[in-house]
């Protein structure tokens, strides 16, 4: 049979897409079961870097075994601040959530600082078994948007932790968010000044003063990354203010007394 | 005998798909910054050009001439889907540091090159060692771009501390062009150059 004939090359053409159909489903099926763990690991090992783990995890930890040990999941309804079972937590995605309107709200132009546009009205926060909750946030950065857990202690002010596990930063400037040298100058300090107002701010490298009236307020930059440090300034502005976790974070200071 | 030796080990200077052949640019700017993301795309084009040619190969007296681009093209698609899903499955970081550019390999001219100029003319077993040879052809330039870029950028290799840096309270002030794609412009520059200053043969 002439390999150009009508039929040949109907026939060659199917056999050839059957073929490759099932190689592409076989791989499909063996990516779906496995990638949604890896998400979960992904976001498990996160919230502990958050939430100071990093140690027991270099030391060779099981992030599942640390996670459930020291990890309780929690919806806080934004709006009140308070915790709701109004969705069921185990199930609840949060980055889902945001593309449907039932579980989301616009957030309008002029308070919108982060640049995130919609959020979602339940955030899934981690509660370690010291009281320190770690709540995600995310916002727009300089390339493209990035995603990151904060711990903050039961005083609702003090930071425990600070880490993205996603973004689009420039590498070996903005992306530096990632280096531990730089994230550990933000235990211990203070999101919110002595008279209560939103205070922690990343400034230019070099800016920082040990000595001064707000150091515990203040981060010092990255060099080369002063845009990448003013978004994450909008980050912490919006998250920890009025329309983000600052009334979930002043119940949890009156609950403690 | 020495045809399979030629298939194999042709690409890898006398006639490199990157530094002669100028193909695959790309990816070769995309995924260089780092020698592990360097290394994983050069094993997964590797797998990819290999697989293809000797598939391709193995029915090239079956492929009516009409759809032979498209035969083609859906061989390879499907190899890189396959991989891109394993990545993704069993190396998460990884396949994230590679974002959308294992599927490029698709596109990558590479692949397509060999499958139409060897392996529709070739039979099974030297199609096979030539899709290998242009893999490392391809590897070699990715590797020795992704060395340059990680150790002067980054000041490590393989993710390993060589110059300690101002960032980690060390020494090395990095040179951020080396982490930017366009450094990789000037170091493929200058290895076309060697290799032609080398080999003046290559010499067009």
């Amino acid at each position: 049979m002439s390999n150009d004939s009508i039929f040949k090359t109907f026939l060659v053409a199917f056999l050839l897409c059957v073929v490759c159909s099932i190689l592409v489903c076989l791989a499909a099926i063996v990516r779906i079961d496995k990638e949604a763990y890896n998400k979960q690991l992904e976001i498990r090992k996160t919230v502990l870097i958050a939430g100071g783990f990093q140690q027991q995890i270099d030391d060779g930890g099981n992030i599942d075994e640390l996670f459930t040990a020291n990890m309780e999941l929690k919806l806080v309804d934004l709006a009140t601040g308070e915790y709701t079972t109004a969705v069921d937590a185990a199930t609840y995605d949060q980055k889902e959530a945001i593309d449907n309107p039932e579980l989301s709200e616009k957030i309008p132009a002029d308070l919108d600082l982060a640049g995130i546009g919609t959020r979602a009205k339940y955030a899934a926060v981690y509660l370690e078994k010291s009281g320190t909750v770690i709540l995600p946030i995310r916002g727009a950065g300089m390339w493209g948007p990035m995603y990151g857990y904060i711990a903050i202690a039961n005083d609702g002010s003090t930071v425990k932790g600070f880490t993205f596990y996603q973004h689009a930063e420039t590498p070996g400037l903005g992306a530096e968010v990632d280096n531990p040298n730089w994230k550990k100058q933000w235990p211990n300090k203070q999101l919110y000044s002595k008279s209560g107002r939103l205070a922690l701010k990343v400034v230019k490298k070099g800016a920082y003063d040990p000595n001064a009236a707000d150091a515990n307020n203040t981060i010092d930059g990255i060099a080369g990354s002063t845009v990448t440090g003013s978004k994450v300034n909008n980050i912490i502005r919006y998250w920890f203010g009025e329309n983000g976790y600052a009334p979930f974070l002043n119940k949890l200071k009156a609950k403690r007394g | 005998m020495a045809k399979a030796k030629d298939a194999l080990l042709d690409p890898l200077f006398n006639n490199n798909p990157i530094a002669l052949q100028i193909l695959g640019i790309c990816s070769a700017l995309a995924v260089t910054n780092k020698l592990s993301t360097a290394l994983t795309m050069t094993i997964a084009v590797t797998l990819v050009t290999s697989c293809s040619n000797a598939a391709i190969s193995a029915i090239r007296n079956h492929i009516p001439n009409s759809i032979r681009i498209i035969v083609q093209m859906t061989i390879i698609a499907t190899l890189v889907i396959i991989i891109d899903q394993m990545l993704k499955a069993y190396l998460y970081e990884m396949s994230k540091a590679l974002s959308v550019y294992v599927g490029l390999i698709i596109t990558n001219c590479i692949v397509m090159g060999r499958a139409e100029a060897f392996a529709m003319k070739n039979p099974v077993g030297l199609s096979f060692l030539d899709g290998v040879g242009n893999g490392l052809g391809y590897g070699v330039v990715l590797l020795a771009v992704g060395f340059v870029r990680e150790l002067f950028g980054s000041g490590k290799l393989f993710g390993v501390t060589i110059l300690n840096t101002v960032n980690d309270g060390g020494w090395y002030v990095t040179n951020g062009l080396m982490l930017l794609a366009p450094s990789a412009f000037f170091l493929i520059g200058f290895i076309i150059w060697g290799l032609r200053t080398w080999k003046p043969e290559l010499q067009e």
